[in-house]
Order: structure tokens, then C-alpha cells, then sequence
């Protein structure tokens, strides 16, 4: 098991390294940091832009496989991403941004598998039901609703109830309010800043696993194994619980895996409505911005969560089909 | 609990109470059409210790019986009557409080081994866990009793093996693990739909051997469902015959068997192809389909088939009723046929389809293989696939096959008899040996006219004739297909396809049809003549009747040996059914392990069988005749036909033969180390037999 997962995870790495460095190679090509001196007033000579672009490694006039040998030496040597075309550190946002999204995903993410399986195993076993019918027509409305007009709804919720409440808990706007010191005041706003996001990505992330799982139950509750199962004494709902819905839930488990690292830097519409500062927007910026070193280690975080992802997705399914640690 | 209808009472004391009674069972399930009536009011006694048979044909609710006892029917289904286990009313209890009937007064056998058990736990864990749910018992105590329980039915190592997932075990095996689950928790009553139906002849004897041990272990009433009459003989106590969802003949199985009284009962026994008894007596089938149970006509639902009907039985659906001496029989005229002064067969069998006295002459070499070798590689590993064995699926097969004369390669699964005839179809080069297809050796036949001329000499009809043919073309389609890919012009397609319906007894009406709006039967013969569109000389048939039913297969066996010798055919049959084999057959040829252990005329290895496996395989098969069926000797295979990945040096057969085990010293040596030579029978040319030992 530890050896496999090893021996996947050093490939993985592989992949990671020639993902990065292909992305570099490409967003040297594409983008270019002289454009956003352009716009400046006072009008700068090309010759003064390079200048002000070379302390940062972006110099267009030295030779692309230069800039790339000094850019990964910095990587592998101090684990230096570079600095924007502004002289803004990378690693420093990439941190930061990272840990911002990371609040908005983790709970989401959760919150999306277990509402989604949860409702897929109970309409599943209600098949053409009324409660299956409701919550399918739900879920099939929501799947068609964009996310920014899903995210603008829940925020005009928020308003009225806040309004008719006369309360002010649910925030709209930012990761936390400025004037709040002490550590757990400081958790505590985060947390509130938290709500509406969350619940605009949960209410975005649930239907697909509710549709998939529905799905996937349904192939396996006609199988002859869970009418082995009820015949030895288990009810309907034990069966499929201890029976159908583990060999149901292995696709599942590796959907949720490859989709962390969609969501990390997917949630770009979100983070705007709701003006958080993540992954997704960086990501956005750094390109809009020609900011290469940026776009690259984005680019690379991705690839890593990809990794991390696909390594989780492995074990689940071991330890989901215990099949898997004979062979 | 008040029950609406009192309870049965017991009978006189001394006799044992029933342990489980159905009355007036109905069940129905909502179609398109309207109410399928699958159970029409179905009712019994079993006694602790005893085995009910049902025997019927597909669709004749034998299932829905069985599923409604146990009380796993969809919960669309409309379920009526009662099923008294130890007394107490099954139908009306929910879910929760049925849970805790299953498995502990009541267990089921199922079908289909290899689905049946969860793949993801190991068969310990999948016993355990039964045994959990309705004793207190820690894990361990659990544990112990699973591997007693493998043990009990007949798993080699059962405290090793009881770590094995399913895919680790053969069907046979994994269906011993469903017995074994069924029997956990000592039940009173035990339900086995069709448990043999998908295995292999060796293993179906070892099965119900295992499924006889475990009855006798826990004194549970057995309910046995079958299609097979073979296994009814050698099993039942009683047996009831279904028709159209209802029991249409209630009896002791002596009694059955000896003077079947409801009609359809004895035309389904005509009908049977069987392996003993001295020359094979021709085939009566009965004509017609069974009927739909959807909006099913007054009357008995058997009469349009009967040859003995009366205007009477097309006006009232006749009940059962008690015939003196025999047992209870569901016909109006059961008392003259119980006296033996009505012929339920009518008197005359039907003149169509009727097989010729006399085999016609043999006639020139249509398909000779000499020798022939076929492997597949066996590999490891996801991305780079490396080579670790090679599966030797057929190993110097070699045989002769003249027009107008039919071989049946004949063999457990596995034994690489369909690999054989699909090396013959691909019409290439094989890997070894040598293919000649009407005196052309395939290996140098070039792509072009010629190889297409002799694409249409060889043709195939498929075992599943469903699968087989295109749902979304009507029948006058199919049959052009294969007229238009040989180029013939408009009006001698129309011609020909007109002649090809009329060839294998269906109407000019069914042209229009699709194959989804025609019966199993019907479907077969499609699937025959779409084969003999191009005027084959050769056709490969590959189990031709294992999906029809009983009283359909016999008509479909005397249309094939009618087209042959009109024809002058020459067929090559695979089939694992050996009865069907002796009734189509001139000559068989025995393979195991990708070899040809014994070869001859068809009659003189049925009478005479030499090779040890040949006479294991022919006394595996039930006889539908329960005093031979009880009385004759069987020889038990042990163990399963192992992998053809690696072959041993000497006799393939060696492991599991029982000539062995008594052989001497020095036989046993030449066993080991040589492949036996054919060995021709003094006396009977062509009678041939690889073994050391006989």
C-alpha cells in the first residue's frame, strides 16, 4: 500500500515538473509584462521599460531558456516563484491567496459531497417517489442556474433577511471586517464572512454528486448481491447501505478527489461576487496582468493539487474495495 | 396477529405440522399493457425434511414464486393470498419485520453465483455477517462459524479461503458460498431458484449433492426451482407443474413421472431429449407458445396447445382437483388419462418437422482440421503489459466433417470448444495446424472473390438469437442482409426470403416483423434461416438451443435435422447440453482442456463411452426418470476443470480422473509424463479415445 502509493506519488512529482515548466516556457511566449508599462504616464522608451523589468527576471531581451534557468534555480534553490512585473513577491500571494480559498473550499467541498451523496442514497432508494421527483426537479434547476446569478440571489436573500431581521450576521462582501481585534473575535467575523460563499459553492457543488450518486446506486440496487444481502436478514435500507453504496460510492470518491483542484482555482466568480481574495482571481489577475511568475506558480499549485487529488482518490478506493490490497 | 383465514389445521398427530403453506398465492406486476398476472392463485404444504420441485417453463411464475415466499418482490408488485411460515402470515408484514424472518427461518439460493454474492467482501466476512444479523455472537465466534459453515459445504481449506473475495472462486464454488449463506442460521425452509441452471453439468451434481447435504444438516423443507425434469427425478418428493402462473399438476414425484395426467405435463416430458436408455426415441414438440399473462382469455390457459381439448376447456378455467391414486391435477379430462384410456398426446404426433429413419449417405470432406493450436497470451500490468503464461485454449484438435453429417464438440466451459469454432469462421491462417474449408486450406486463401464465395459457404447461428439479431430491422430485413452483401438483384432477394420463412416454418406474415414481437422459438428459427440465406455448405451452431425452452427446443432440434437432409448440411454444434447433442448429432467429439479426449458415432459413446471423463460427463446429466435417476451409479467429478494456463506434461484430465486414482504405479507414471495417443475402439472405426488408464 505505502510502496504504491509511493511509487504514484514519484510520478506525480514527475508530472508536476514538466507541467511547470512547460507553463513557463508558455506564458513567457504569450504574455507580455512590457504592455503594462505602455498605459504609463509619462510615456516610457521600450529600452526604459526592459530596465525596469529586468530586476524581476522578466527582461525581454535576454534569451527565454536564460530567464527560465534563473527562474528554476531560484525555485529549486530557495523556492523563489519571482516577483510580479510590479516587484510584488509570488510566494508571499500564493500563500496568502492559497489559505484564503482553502477556507472557502474545505467546507464547501464537504458540504457538497455529504449533501449530494446523502440525497442521491435517499432518492435513490425512493426511486419516482415524490421526494425523488422534488428533489431532482431542484437539483436539475440549480445545475442550469449560473453561478453568478446563483451568487447575486443569495446575496439579495441576505440582504432581506438581514433587513427584516435587523440583524447584521450575514456579511456580503470581504473575508473579514477591519475593525475586529483579538483572536477569536477575528475567527469568529471570518467565519461569518464565510456563510454566503460557502453556501453559494455548496448549492453550486451538491448537484452533481446528488445526479452521480442517484445514478450510480441505482445500477447497483437491482444487483443480485443486495438481494443476497436482504435474503440473509439485512432490511432494504441496511442492504443498501452496507452493501450497494460502497461499490457505489468508489466513483464518487475519486470525482471528489480530481475535483479539489477545480474548485481551488474555479471559484473565480464567487470570490468576485463575494470580493474574496483566492486562488481563482489570482489566477485571473496574473494572466490579465502578464504577470508570467504568477501564472506559472498558479499553474504549478494546480498541478500539485491535481497530484495530491488523484493520490487521494487512490486510497479511498482502496479502502473502499478491499480487492484492490490482494493483487 | 389474527390471521382473515384460520390457519391450516395440523393433521392427525404424529404427522409433522407443515412448515411453511402457501395459499391462494397471486402476485402482479404493473406493465404498459396492463396487470402482468404472474402467480394465479398458487398453494402447498411443505413438510420439514421434504423437497417441492416447481418445475415450468420461463414466465410461468415458478420465480415470482419464489421471490413473493421470501417476500423480495419489487414493491410495485401486488401481492395476495397467504405464505404461512411456522404458522404465522408472511404477506402484510413490512420490510423491518420480514428482515427478521429471512435468513433465519427462511433462506434462498439464487441463480447466478457469480452476481450473487457483494464483490467487495471477502466470503468470511459475507458469512459472518449473516450470522450476525440474527444471533449475538462476537466477530470471532462469527468467524469460526463461517469457516465450519465453508467447511460444511464443501470448500478445500475453508480457513484459508475464507479471506478469498468471490472473484477469487469459481461459480461452482461461489454458488457452494450462497448454499452456505442460505443454510447460516439453521432455517426452517429453504427456496433454490434454478441453482444449477449456470453451471456446468459436472459441477450442477456436485451442487445438489452440497444443496442435498445442507437440507439433510438442517432438516429444512426445500423449495426447488428447475426447468431441468432431469433434476426433478433424482430430487423432489413432490412436484408441481406451472403453466401461465398457476400449479396445473400436483403430485408425488413416483406418481408424476409414471403417469404424467395433466397434458401439458406429459407433452413436456415427450418433448425432453435424454442421454440413456436404448435407441433415441424421436422428439414430440409441442406446438404453439406458452401464453401471455397479460389480459390472459377465459378458459385453460393451455388449450390452444392441447390436443385433447374439449369445447369445455375453452369456456372455464378447469381448478385442481384430487385424482384418485395420483394427486391433484388441473384438466377436465384428468380421470380418462389417469385411467390410461386418453392419449394426452392425441394419439398422432404432428407430421411436419418429423426427423428422417434413415441418415442420409455421407457425403464429401466439407471441413477437415488438422491439428489445429490456438493461445492467448496471459499478461500483468496496467501500462506495460508483460507476458507471464499463455493459455493453451485449444491444443491439436483435429477432425473431419463431411455434407449431410452434423459433429457435436462437446465440454464443460472452458474447454475451448467455441474457441474452435471461431478459429474456423476467422478463415485464417491459424496459429497451428491446418484449416480446409470445402477442400481450400484458409491459409492461402487471399482477400478477394474467392475468400467471399467461401465466407458464404460457412455460416452461424448464435446461441442468444435476441442479441443476435439487429432489434431495430424487421425479419424480411435480416434475411436480405445477407443476399444483398452477396450482390444478388432485387426480385431474387424477395424470392429467396419468401422461400427462407417457408424453409424453416414461419409464415409469410412474419416478414413484417420485428425480432422483439416474436416468440423464443420464432427468434431461433430467424436466426437459422438468416444463416441459410447464402446457401451455406457448412453451419456452425453455437449452442443453437440453450436459450429456448423445453417444449420449443424440440421443434427447433427436428427443423434442423429436416434441413439437413433436405439440404445436405454438414453442421458443427457446440453445446453443453449432452441430451440435445445426442439428438442432433451423428458423431460427437469430447473436449477437455482444449483437447479431444474422445471421438465416435454418437450412439457408441452414449452406449459405450470409453474415456473416464466422457463416462463422468454422461452420468452427470440427471435422467428425467426418478426410479433410474435414483438407482443408477454416478460418478461424481471432484474439483473443477482447472485453468488452461499451465498444462501439465502427461494427460490434462489426470488431476481430477477417477481411473487414476485406482491406476498402478507404472500406468500412473505414463500418465503423468505422456500425452495419451487416440487409441481407436477394436470393432468401431472412428471411435477413437485418448487415455493410459482404460
Amino acid at each position: 500500500m505505502v510502496r504504491s502509493v509511493l511509487r504514484k506519488a514519484a510520478g506525480w512529482v514527475l508530472m508536476i515538473v514538466v507541467a511547470t515548466n512547460a507553463t513557463f516556457f508558455l506564458a513567457s511566449w504569450f504574455l507580455d509584462p512590457r504592455s503594462n508599462f505602455r498605459e504609463l504616464r509619462p510615456v516610457r522608451s521600450e529600452a526604459q521599460i526592459d530596465q525596469a523589468l529586468a530586476p524581476y527576471g522578466l527582461d525581454p531581451r535576454v534569451p527565454v531558456v536564460h530567464r527560465w534557468w534563473d527562474w528554476l534555480t531560484s525555485v529549486v534553490l530557495h523556492f523563489d516563484w519571482g516577483k510580479s512585473p510590479t516587484g510584488v513577491p509570488v510566494n508571499g500571494e500564493v500563500g496568502y491567496r492559497a489559505l484564503v480559498s482553502a477556507e472557502l473550499v474545505l467546507v464547501a467541498t464537504i458540504l457538497s459531497v455529504v449533501v449530494g451523496v446523502a440525497l442521491g442514497v435517499y432518492t435513490a432508494a425512493r426511486q419516482y417517489g415524490f421526494a425523488d421527483r422534488i428533489s431532482q426537479a431542484v437539483s436539475i434547476a440549480v445545475l442550469n442556474v449560473p453561478t453568478s446569478v446563483a451568487a447575486l440571489a443569495v446575496v439579495f436573500v441576505a440582504i432581506w433577511l438581514n433587513q427584516h431581521a435587523g440583524l447584521r450576521f450575514l456579511y456580503v462582501a470581504g473575508e473579514n471586517s477591519p475593525d475586529v481585534t483579538g483572536t477569536l473575535p477575528v475567527i469568529g467575523d471570518r467565519l461569518l464572512h464565510l456563510i454566503l460563499p460557502t453556501l453559494t459553492l455548496t448549492l453550486m457543488g451538491y448537484v452533481g454528486y446528488h445526479l452521480t450518486q442517484r445514478s450510480l446506486l441505482l445500477d447497483t440496487l437491482d444487483a443480485d448481491f443486495v438481494r443476497t444481502a436482504r435474503a440473509t436478514g439485512l432490511t432494504c435500507g441496511q442492504a443498501i447501505r452496507r452493501h450497494a453504496l460502497r461499490a457505489a460510492l468508489i466513483p464518487t470518491a475519486a470525482s471528489v478527489a480530481f475535483g479539489i483542484p477545480a474548485i481551488f482555482t474555479g471559484a473565480v466568480i464567487t470570490e468576485t461576487v463575494f470580493g474574496w481574495n483566492g486562488m481563482g482571481r489570482y489566477f485571473i489577475q496574473t494572466i490579465a496582468k502578464n504577470d508570467v511568475h504568477g501564472a506559472v506558480a498558479t499553474a504549478a499549485f494546480a498541478a500539485a493539487l491535481t497530484a495530491i487529488g488523484a493520490i487521494l482518490a487512490d486510497i479511498a478506493t482502496v479502502f473502499l474495495d478491499p480487492r484492490v490490497r490482494v493483487s | 396477529m389474527t390471521l382473515a383465514t384460520p390457519a391450516p389445521v395440523p393433521a392427525a398427530t404424529g404427522a409433522p405440522a407443515p412448515v411453511l403453506s402457501v395459499r391462494d398465492l397471486r402476485i402482479s406486476f404493473p406493465s404498459e399493457a396492463g396487470p402482468v398476472e404472474a402467480v394465479r392463485g398458487v398453494g402447498f404444504d411443505l413438510l420439514p425434511g421434504r423437497t417441492l420441485c416447481i418445475v415450468g417453463e420461463s414466465g410461468s411464475g415458478k420465480s415470482a414464486t419464489a421471490t413473493g415466499i421470501m417476500g423480495l418482490l419489487p414493491p410495485s408488485a401486488d401481492v395476495g393470498g397467504q405464505v404461512l411460515l411456522e404458522g404465522r402470515n408472511l404477506i402484510g408484514l413490512d420490510d423491518r419485520e420480514l428482515s427478521r424472518v429471512r435468513g433465519r427461518s427462511i433462506g434462498m439460493v439464487f441463480q447466478d453465483p457469480l452476481s450473487a454474492l457483494t464483490p467487495i467482501f471477502s466470503v468470511g466476512r459475507q458469512l459472518s455477517d449473516a450470522l450476525r444479523v440474527h444471533q449475538d455472537l462476537t466477530r470471532r465466534a462469527a468467524w469460526e462459524q463461517a469457516v465450519e459453515l465453508l467447511d460444511l459445504v464443501g470448500i478445500p481449506d475453508p480457513r484459508g479461503r475464507a479471506a478469498a473475495f468471490p472473484h477469487e472462486f469459481s461459480g461452482g464454488m461461489r454458488q457452494r458460498v450462497v448454499i452456505a449463506l442460505a443454510i447460516a442460521n439453521r432455517p426452517s425452509v429453504l427456496v433454490a431458484d434454478e441453482p444449477t441452471t449456470a453451471l456446468d453439468v459436472t459441477v450442477q451434481a456436485q451442487i445438489l449433492d452440497v444443496l442435498r447435504r445442507a437440507q439433510r444438516e438442517t432438516g429444512a423443507g426445500l423449495v426447488l426451482i428447475t426447468h431441468d425434469l432431469g433434476v426433478v427425478a433424482g430430487h423432489a418428493d413432490d412436484v408441481a407443474v406451472m403453466y401461465a402462473g398457476r400449479f396445473v399438476e400436483h403430485a408425488g414425484v413416483e406418481e408424476l413421472f409414471r403417469r404424467p395426467t395433466m397434458p401439458y405435463t406429459a407433452r413436456l416430458l415427450a418433448a425432453v431429449p435424454t442421454v440413456d436408455g436404448g435407441e433415441r426415441r424421436p422428439l414430440v414438440p409441442i406446438g404453439g407458445e406458452p401464453p401471455s399473462l397479460v389480459g390472459l382469455p377465459a378458459g385453460c390457459p393451455f388449450a390452444s396447445r392441447c390436443a385433447v381439448a374439449l369445447d369445455a376447456c375453452r369456456a372455464d378455467e378447469p381448478g385442481l382437483r384430487e385424482v384418485g391414486g395420483h394427486g391433484r391435477v388441473a384438466c377436465l379430462r384428468a380421470g380418462e388419462i389417469a385411467d390410461g384410456t386418453l392419449d394426452p398426446a392425441g394419439g398422432a404426433a404432428p407430421a411436419d418437422d418429423r426427423v428422417p429413419a434413415a441418415r442420409a449417405a455421407a457425403g464429401e470432406v466439407v471441413l477437415r482440421v488438422e491439428d489445429l493450436v490456438k493461445t492467448f497470451p496471459v499478461t500483468k500490468g496496467a501500462v506495460l503489459k508483460r507476458r507471464i503464461g499463455t493459455l493453451h485454449a485449444v491444443n491439436g484438435v483435429g477432425f473431419e466433417l463431411r455434407a449431410g453429417e452434423t459433429l457435436g464438440l462437446v465440454g464443460e466451459s472452458g474447454s475451448g470448444k467455441t474457441t474452435t469454432l471461431m478459429e474456423i469462421l476467422r478463415m485464417r491462417r491459424p496459429e497451428g495446424g491446418r484449416i480446409e474449408i470445402a477442400g481450400t486450406d484458409v491459409a492461402t486463401l487471399a482477400p478477394g472473390a474467392r475468400a467471399r464465395a467461401l465466407r458464404q459457404d460457412v455460416q452461424i447461428v448464435m446461441q442468444d438469437p435476441l442479441g443476435a439479431l439487429d432489434p431495430r430491422m424487421p425479419v424480411s430485413q435480416l434475411l436480405a442482409e445477407p443476399l444483398r452483401a452477396a450482390g444478388r438483384d432485387r426480385a431474387s432477394i424477395r424470392a429467396r426470403v419468401r422461400e427462407l420463412l417457408a424453409l424453416v416454418g414461419l409464415d409469410d406474415t412474419a416478414g413484417a416483423r420485428f425480432p422483439a414481437a416474436l416468440s423464443g422459438g420464432q427468434r431461433q428459427r430467424v436466426g437459422i434461416a438468416r444463416a441459410l440465406a447464402t446457401e451455406p455448405r457448412l453451419l456452425a451452431l453455437d449452442e443453437p438451443l440453450s436459450a429456448l425452452d423445453v417444449s420449443v427446443q424440440a421443434g427447433v432440434i427436428n427443423l434442423l435435422a429436416r434441413l439437413k437432409s433436405e439440404l445436405g448440411l454438414a453442421y458443427l454444434v457446440v453445446a453443453h447440453d449432452l441430451a440435445v447433442i445426442r439428438y442432433v448429432c451423428d458423431r460427437i467429439a469430447v473436449m477437455y482442456l482444449g483437447h479431444i479426449v474422445e471421438t465416435g458415432e454418437t450412439e457408441a459413446i452414449f452406449a459405450d463411452p470409453r474415456h473416464p471423463y466422457t463416462r463422468a460427463l454422461l452420468s452427470a446429466v440427471p435422467v428425467p426418470d426418478p426410479a433410474r435417476e435414483r438407482a443408477r451409479e454416478r460418478i461424481v467429478l471432484e474439483g473443477e476443470q482447472p485453468g488452461a494456463a499451465r498444462l501439465p506434461d502427461g494427460c490434462v484430465f489426470a488431476d481430477r480422473c477417477p481411473l487414476y486414482r485406482r491406476a498402478d504405479d507404472t500406468v500412473r507414471q505414463r500418465c503423468r509424463t505422456r500425452r495419451p495417443e487416440p487409441a481407436l475402439v477394436p470393432g468401431r472405426p472412428g471411435h477413437q479415445y485418448a487415455c493410459h488408464a482404460v
